[in-house]
């Protein structure tokens, strides 16, 4: 008995000293293994009588379960340190630059008509594509605009042939829509690409984009496109815009209105952007003109319809205070990475 | 269209209504003033007279002058070449505000001087109405000029603001004063008087015969005046002349202009002895050469309208007038022409000449046809009062024009409905009324409307309701949204598809660009790979850079590269999708431009772009659109020096040509900025994959059984393509689910190949088999030797 205790003890210092693994290894060996010093000492129970041999056995299994315990949670805490070393090994500088990930930059260009999709789509509009190189029976027939009528010089036209020409405005999406309709109701936007005999300079260019809108169906009236346009209005630049109407002339709108919108940045109080006068002009609109209707199969008498165009530069420009059209162009990567915020409120 | 609203308030009563006020009024109406600007600017001025004027002995060109202006007399030194002892002159006394500043008390050389004698410039008049020697000198102002009268904006006609009209094509009856009174009258409600010209001369029979032998001049009107005197004009006359930007030349000239300008209807004078013959013709079957008014040579064809005397042209109708029958000082006898060409034919010619003229842009917006006889009385006032004519001819008239006024059938429900409005009747007819339509036959309901002839542009019911909400205000349309069937709001499929590949390219971190459509000659020679159509041509191109409709999108991408690179922006990801229009297809494509290196994808281990990134995001625009590699084929794009021969290919979607892809090749890129940098390109044919049907996701049950993975590495030393090796290695087994590539050491190639069964594990002779087949054919059929 005494002798357990000795080896006991022996082996509790041998544990508590500052020991590696390895040598816990050893030590269990030592203790534990069949010629261990404590397994050795189970010879010892032949000497000893059946009561002694009870309490002998069970104060060695005991001293024995000790030992292993001892060791097994040095062996714990060991491995636990190791590990710890090792974490410590792998800091890294957590202020070091991340791996780049950026999502790519759409030229605003694309982000204004992304948006200006969603806001109509959410009205319920369809969105149509036409062609650029259009013929001239749909950029301007077919809009009451005969050949050699005097509007026509309100749009310098690019002229492939006689009768083709890359369309001066996205009304002309107009005509093939309806066309397509044969009489039912329409409620389409059509963004896209026009062109113009201008010279580029800042605020002039011979390429740019609009945005048509048509709606036709029976009663449509002029305050249906007011309400139309308020909405957009005010998802497009800022809760509180309104909207006015000038009395303006389009062959293939009557009555036909320029629309300001108040301005967005001084709200109405006169700033550069919007001159001093509190309202910026963004589009052109109106009533479909009965002739346009006509032309394209809709009785004038029954049906009626709005439409309107959008300039996809112009509301860039205003949005993001862009002094200059040909930036759309230029597609400088700072210019176009200066968008990557794509949340905005 | 310049208005002075000086001439404006001689025919409205507009007391009370301030210059502002009328511009922004007509803005709403439908009439944009452009710009509002006075005549003239100028404080603190009198008119003054030298009584004294000595060289200053220290100068070799400034006068020192004593000025009497009535309550004092000023000394004022003046470096102008015309001061002279007797001359009346405006002074700019100390303190006067001028538009380039403030006079103050000066001294110069010694001399101390109390003001400025001022040219009409310094008042802020444009130069372009002056003479020479009005800008190179002080204004001359006449003997009777009075010395001491401070309101010298006024009696120098120059107290006057001019509004700048953007007329759109509708209004082009507000090209004449008087309809502009007239517009305004109406819209302020006023009192309109327009001058009445009487009759009063005795006319004379005359045997001058006209006549058009073209239905494109439907009316022609003249008269002869004999005797005229042809002299300066008088002082009023050039006033109103200068505020509407016209210069005075002389009486008879400004008559033709004045009158133009009053009514809107272009006049032309000929000297009646230079005529060939007692006839002027209208005649449209011309083929001559002719020099104009302005002293340049022009040819006339067929279909031109020109006005001709004993088949001699002498005007080029609507246009111009001819040298050959000049007005000049030395006019004596002169015919007045009022007529009506056809707009159209005007401007075809006008064009085709690149001549244009006032005359020439008011045929061509259109003239009031029914107005004629009234523009040749009121021209006829005036040469009699002006110019002295002794003898008169009574009108000479071809008129084929039907003068009948428009009717409208119109209703006032028809008009609300349409604007969305509540108006009364009452308030719709005095609007109609005061807008000169007589409103007829009025029920309930209905009514008709005469249009006032001047307005040539009203022509059906949308157009009265256009006059309602444009003189009552658009405030007075109800918003509302329209009641409509509900219908789904959505992008065409293709567009959606579109937006699909966007959207994987920008989250790749591809930057969206926007390039021009029309292209040079240069630009349109290079990288046709996908489309060998002629390109649209542009007829009338501004200028060489924007004339053809492109074919591709690549030379448009290397020129954004290269401006970028200029720029120094060095590494960067492009793509644009765009139609690309032929007259034998419409497609869309796509363009993707890489641009030195990736940065940033391995900490601060920056990996140059190559092939195999473009080939990534086209295999990856594959995979969106369901489309298994199998279906695809590459092929090296040879014989060319646009790609890099080695390291570009050509990809064939179901045999189809889909797209090109490569590294540039260094002779192209000798041409740009970006010379020896690292640009790859890529263009694809989107529309082939827009135009196939795609399918829908479906979930397919995945094995539930362990795959099993074995490695080979071959020695590639006969330059066999990859895709041949795994094709054929794909050809062993029924089991083999994928090969995947895992390392490429120099001509050593390490594949993954890995083994699946969907019903059962594998058992070990069954891999061992394999395994076998795979090395066998790696070395005896492919002639590898493995590692």
């Amino acid at each position: 008995m005494e002798e357990i205790k000795k080896i006991l003890s022996e082996a509790k210092s041998d544990i508590e000293q500052d020991v590696g693994l390895e040598r816990l290894i050893e030590i269990k060996n030592l203790y534990l293994s069949k010629k261990g010093k404590l397994s050795v000492l189970i010879n010892k129970m032949r000497e000893l009588s059946i009561e002694e041999k009870k309490s002998f056995g069970k104060e060695l299994n005991d001293a024995k379960a000790y030992v292993e315990s001892l060791i097994n949670n040095k062996m714990v805490e060991l491995e636990k340190k190791k590990l710890n070393q090792k974490l410590e090994s792998e800091k890294i500088d957590i202020t070091l630059p991340p791996i780049d990930s950026h999502s790519g930059v759409a030229n605003p260009f694309y982000k204004i008509i992304d948006e200006i999709e969603d806001i109509f789509i959410g009205m319920g509009y369809k969105v149509e594509k036409g062609p650029e190189v259009d013929k001239d029976h749909y950029v301007f027939e077919l809009l009451n605009i005969p050949k050699d009528h005097p509007a026509r010089d309100m749009q310098d036209t690019l002229y492939i042939d006689n009768e083709t020409l890359l369309r001066s405005h996205t009304s002309a999406v107009q005509a093939h829509v309806m066309e397509k309709a044969k009489g039912q109701p329409i409620k389409i936007i059509c963004p896209g690409k026009t062109y113009r005999r201008d010279d580029d300079d800042m605020t002039h260019s011979h390429q740019f984009a609009q945005v048509e809108g048509l709606v036709i169906d029976k009663n449509i009236n002029m305050g249906n496109l007011k309400a139309t346009l308020e909405l957009f209005a005010k998802k497009m630049f800022s809760k509180d815009s309104k909207i006015r109407f000038r009395s303006s002339y389009f062959p293939f709108t009557e009555p036909s209105v320029e629309v300001d919108v108040s301005c967005f940045s001084c709200h109405g109080k006169g700033c550069n952007i919007c001159k001093g006068s509190g309202w910026i002009e963004i589009l052109g609109a109106g009533m479909v003109h009965p002739n346009v209707l006509k032309m394209s199969g809709y009785d004038p008498d029954v049906y009626s319809g709005f439409a309107f165009g959008i300039g996809i530069e112009r509301v860039a420009m205003l949005r993001y205070g862009i002094d200059d059209i040909r930036k759309f162009y230029q597609n400088d990567i700072r210019f176009i990475e200066e968008f990557n915020k794509k949340v905005e409120d | 269209m310049l208005v002075s609203l000086k001439e404006i308030r001689k025919y409205v009563d507009l007391v009370g209504i301030s210059d502002q006020e009328i511009a922004d009024r007509l803005t709403f109406a439908g009439i944009e003033v452009e710009e509002i600007k006075r005549l003239a600017s100028a404080t603190n001025l009198v008119i003054g007279q030298i009584i004294k004027c000595d060289s200053m002995t220290e100068s070799n060109h400034l006068h020192i002058c004593k000025v009497d202006i009535k309550d004092e007399i000023l000394d004022i030194v003046c470096g102008a070449p015309n001061a002279r002892v007797g001359l009346k002159v405006i002074v700019a006394k100390v303190g006067a505000k001028l538009p380039k500043g403030e006079i103050k008390k000066g001294c110069l050389l010694g001399h101390e001087s109390y003001g400025m004698l001022c040219a009409l410039n310094e008042l802020g008049v444009d130069e372009k109405y002056l003479r020479k020697e009005q800008i190179e000198g002080i204004e001359e102002l006449p003997d009777d000029a009075t010395v001491g009268n401070e309101d010298v904006l006024n009696y120098l006609g120059l107290d006057d603001t001019i509004l700048d009209l953007k007329l759109l094509a509708n209004r082009s009856d507000c090209n004449g004063l008087f309809n502009v009174a007239r517009e305004i009258a109406a819209l302020f409600k006023r009192k309109l008087t327009l001058p009445i010209y009487e009759e009063t001369a005795n006319y004379n029979e005359t045997n001058f015969k006209v006549d058009s032998l073209t239905t494109n001049c439907d009316a022609f009107t003249l008269r002869i005046f004999k005797d005229v005197k042809v002299k300066e004009s008088p002082k009023w006359l050039k006033e109103v002349l200068r505020s509407e930007g016209i210069r005075s030349i002389n009486n008879i000239v400004d008559i033709g202009n004045y009158v133009m300008l009053l009514t809107g209807q272009p006049v032309h004078m000929y000297d009646l002895d230079k005529l060939p013959k007692q006839e002027l013709i209208v005649k449209d079957d011309i083929n001559n050469k002719v020099i104009a008014l302005d002293d340049k040579e022009y040819d006339l064809i067929s279909n031109d309208l020109v006005v001709t005397s004993d088949n001699i042209p002498v005007a080029i109708g609507g246009i111009m007038g001819l040298k050959n029958v000049e007005v000049t000082t030395d006019s004596k006898n002169i015919a007045l022409e009022v007529a009506s060409f056809n707009g159209t034919k005007v401007r075809k010619t006008s064009s085709r000449l690149g001549l244009s003229s006032d005359s020439s842009s008011r045929f061509v917006k259109g003239i009031n046809k029914d107005n004629l006889l009234e523009v040749l009385k009121i021209a006829s006032y005036y040469v009699l009062n002006l110019c002295e004519a002794k003898e008169i001819s009574n009108s000479i008239i071809f008129d084929k024009v039907i003068h009948e006024a428009k009717e409208i059938n119109c209703s006032i429900s028809y008009i609300n409905n349409r604007l969305g409005t509540s108006f009364d009747k009452e308030t719709i007819i005095s609007t109609l009324e005061t807008l000169y339509f007589k409103i007829n036959k009025v029920d309930e309901d209905n009514f008709i409307a005469t249009v006032p002839s001047f307005r040539i542009d009203v022509e059906g019911k949308a157009d009265l309701s256009e006059e309602i909400i444009r003189y009552l205000g658009f405030d007075n349309v109800k918003s509302s949204l329209p009641l409509m069937e509900t219908t789904i709001g959505q992008r065409s499929l293709e567009d959606s598809k579109i937006k699909v590949i966007k959207d994987y390219l920008l989250n790749r971190g591809l930057d969206e660009i926007l390039t021009y459509t029309l292209i040079n000659d240069k630009d349109n020679e290079i990288f046709n790979y996908l489309t060998k159509d002629e390109p649209y041509k542009v007829l009338n191109p501004l200028t060489e850079d924007h004339k053809i409709v492109r074919r591709n999108l690549l030379s448009s991408l290397l020129n954004c590269i290269d401006y970028n690179f200029a720029h120094q922006n060095r590494d960067f990801k492009l793509f644009e999708v765009s139609n690309i229009e032929t007259n034998k297809k419409n497609e869309v494509h796509l363009s993707i431009g890489l641009c030195g290196k990736e940065l940033n994808q391995e900490l601060y281990n920056a990996k140059d772009f190559s092939f195999y990134d473009l080939k990534g995001y086209l295999i990856n625009i594959f995979k969106l659109f369901n489309i298994s590699e199998s279906r695809v084929r590459y092929e090296r794009i040879l014989n060319t020096n646009e790609f890099h021969p080695n390291r570009s290919a050509y990809v064939y979607l179901d045999n189809k040509l889909f797209g090109v892809l490569g590294e540039l090749h260094p002779t192209i890129k000798s041409n740009y900025s970006f010379k020896k940098a690292n640009v790859l390109v890529m263009e694809l044919n989107l529309s082939i994959l827009l135009n196939m049907r795609s399918g829908n996701n479906k979930f397919k049950e995945f094995s539930k059984y362990p795959s099993v993975s074995r490695d080979y590495t071959f020695i590639n030393d006969n330059n066999m393509d990859y895709s041949n090796v795994i094709k054929e290695i794909k050809k062993t087994s029924g089991f083999i689910k994928n090969i995947e590539l895992i390392d490429i050491y120099e001509n050593a190639i390490t594949i993954s190949v890995t083994l699946e069964k969907a019903d059962a594990s594998f058992k070990n002779d069954e891999i061992s088999e394999i395994d076998e087949k795979i090395k066998n054919l790696i070395v005896n059929k492919l002639n590898l030797k493995m590692r």
